[in-house]
């Protein structure tokens, strides 16, 4: 390959090559790794090639660069959810005492359980905390007697728990029995995992998504 | 457990958005596990610093959950994500001045803010990274939008408030410029 530059002089401080080629779409060819990719007139024309060729180790660096994985600092999610659920809703909190002291678990840390537990069944597609309105609102104020707060997906009091879940499920799964799992589920992980004695799973299925609607 | 495991993300971004909307803080939670690692990555090559970048992707990440109600319909949340995410940015290395639409690709003739002192470097990855930091802020953006991150002309005007012939303008002056950086420092290492 000739030397694109003999005299020294930068290919970059021209607006087109001797064969009239645009130094710019060369060196756009070159940047989006197209720079072997020669068309009619590049395979003959010895200036477009050396072109392309310098162009092309010239951007080898930023193609590495751009293809070297940024992994997010741990705890950044975490950081921007924390920051905005203080923004939606107030903590509360289950409270076990026993005579070595009290336990204290966030409602919302039994909200997060009981909506990683539902999605772990096979057929739902995505389990949200979901506000809880109407007749709904109603069973779980009188089941947490109130202490709740009125957008929190979760109602707890001492180690009584109403947690009200909406799902999207897969179409075709059979609905009814993946909201009985869900309940069976969520009911099991938040005994095992929180303590809990009484656990309600109010469970609203108001999509149903195509397997290949992602 | 995360979501992926546990099965969350199996829904596209205009589901979680609409929910999000709706009042599902867990729908939005399910969107930042999705889009974190993309707005620092952005931030940290528009910044330059892992602190500012962290600073940035979290205020850009509750920016625009603050601001659903106006996300439309039909709109990608990526690329209205890349916006929110290069303005911050933009805010940022400009030391907290507000930033309009424009501002994202100022007039071309805007002079390099080339750093005061630079120290040489053997890697060329490094020298990558020094090269596009020393990019005025709209040819780093437009570099960083289309050639690292993938997006079209289309999707990089939309995140710069610009036109597709605007960003085509600014790609062919910055690519210029940041291969005339390359060059040097290519000089440089070879003596």
């Amino acid at each position: 390959m000739n030397d694109p530059h003999p005299d020294g002089q930068s290919l970059l401080g021209a607006a087109v090559l001797p064969c009239g080629a645009d130094v710019d779409l060369l060196l756009e060819q070159a940047a989006v790794g197209r720079g072997r990719v020669l068309d009619v007139h590049q395979r003959e024309c010895v200036h477009c090639q050396a072109a392309l060729g310098e162009f092309t180790a010239l951007w080898a660096p930023v193609s590495e660069l751009a293809a070297t994985p940024v992994p997010a600092p741990p705890g950044l999610t975490a950081a921007v959810m924390s920051q905005i659920r203080t923004l939606v809703r107030d903590v509360w909190y289950t409270l076990e005492v026993t005579e070595i002291g009290a336990v204290r678990i966030a409602a919302r840390i039994v909200a997060a359980l009981a909506r990683d537990s539902a999605r772990m069944i096979p057929g739902v597609r995505v389990a949200l905390g979901r506000s809880t309105e109407g007749k709904i609102a109603a069973l779980a104020e009188k089941a947490t007697f109130g202490h709740r707060h009125p957008n929190a997906a979760v109602g707890v009091l001492g180690r009584t728990a109403v947690v009200d879940l909406a799902v999207a499920v897969t179409y075709q799964d059979p609905v009814h029995e993946v909201a009985r799992d869900i309940q069976r589920h969520v009911t099991a992980t938040l005994r095992d995992q929180v303590g809990l004695r009484s656990v309600t799973v109010n469970v609203t299925v108001d999509d149903i998504l195509d397997a290949d609607d992602s | 457990m995360n979501a992926a495991q546990a099965g969350g993300p199996d829904v596209g971004d205009a589901y979680l958005v609409a929910r999000a909307q709706e009042g599902y803080v867990d729908a939005y939670e399910l969107l930042v596990q999705r889009h974190s690692g993309m707005a620092y990555r952005v931030a940290l090559r528009l910044t330059g610093n892992h602190h500012d970048a962290q600073d940035v992707a979290q205020e850009a990440l509750i920016a625009a959950w603050e601001s659903l109600n106006r996300f439309r319909a039909g709109a990608s949340f990526s690329t209205w994500l890349y916006q929110i995410v290069t303005r911050r940015a933009l805010n940022k290395v400009s030391r907290g001045q507000a930033a309009s639409p424009l501002d994202l690709l100022p007039d071309m003739t805007d002079p390099a803010d080339e750093p005061a002192e630079r120290a040489e470097r053997n890697f060329a990855v490094d020298a990558v990274t020094d090269a596009l930091l020393a990019l005025p802020f709209s040819q780093r953006a437009v570099i960083v939008l289309h050639h690292f991150e993938g997006l079209s002309y289309a999707e990089v005007a939309a995140a710069t408030g610009s036109t597709e012939p605007a960003v085509r303008s600014h790609l062919f002056r910055a690519r210029r410029a940041l291969s005339k950086k390359l060059e040097e420092w290519r000089e440089v290492a070879t003596q």
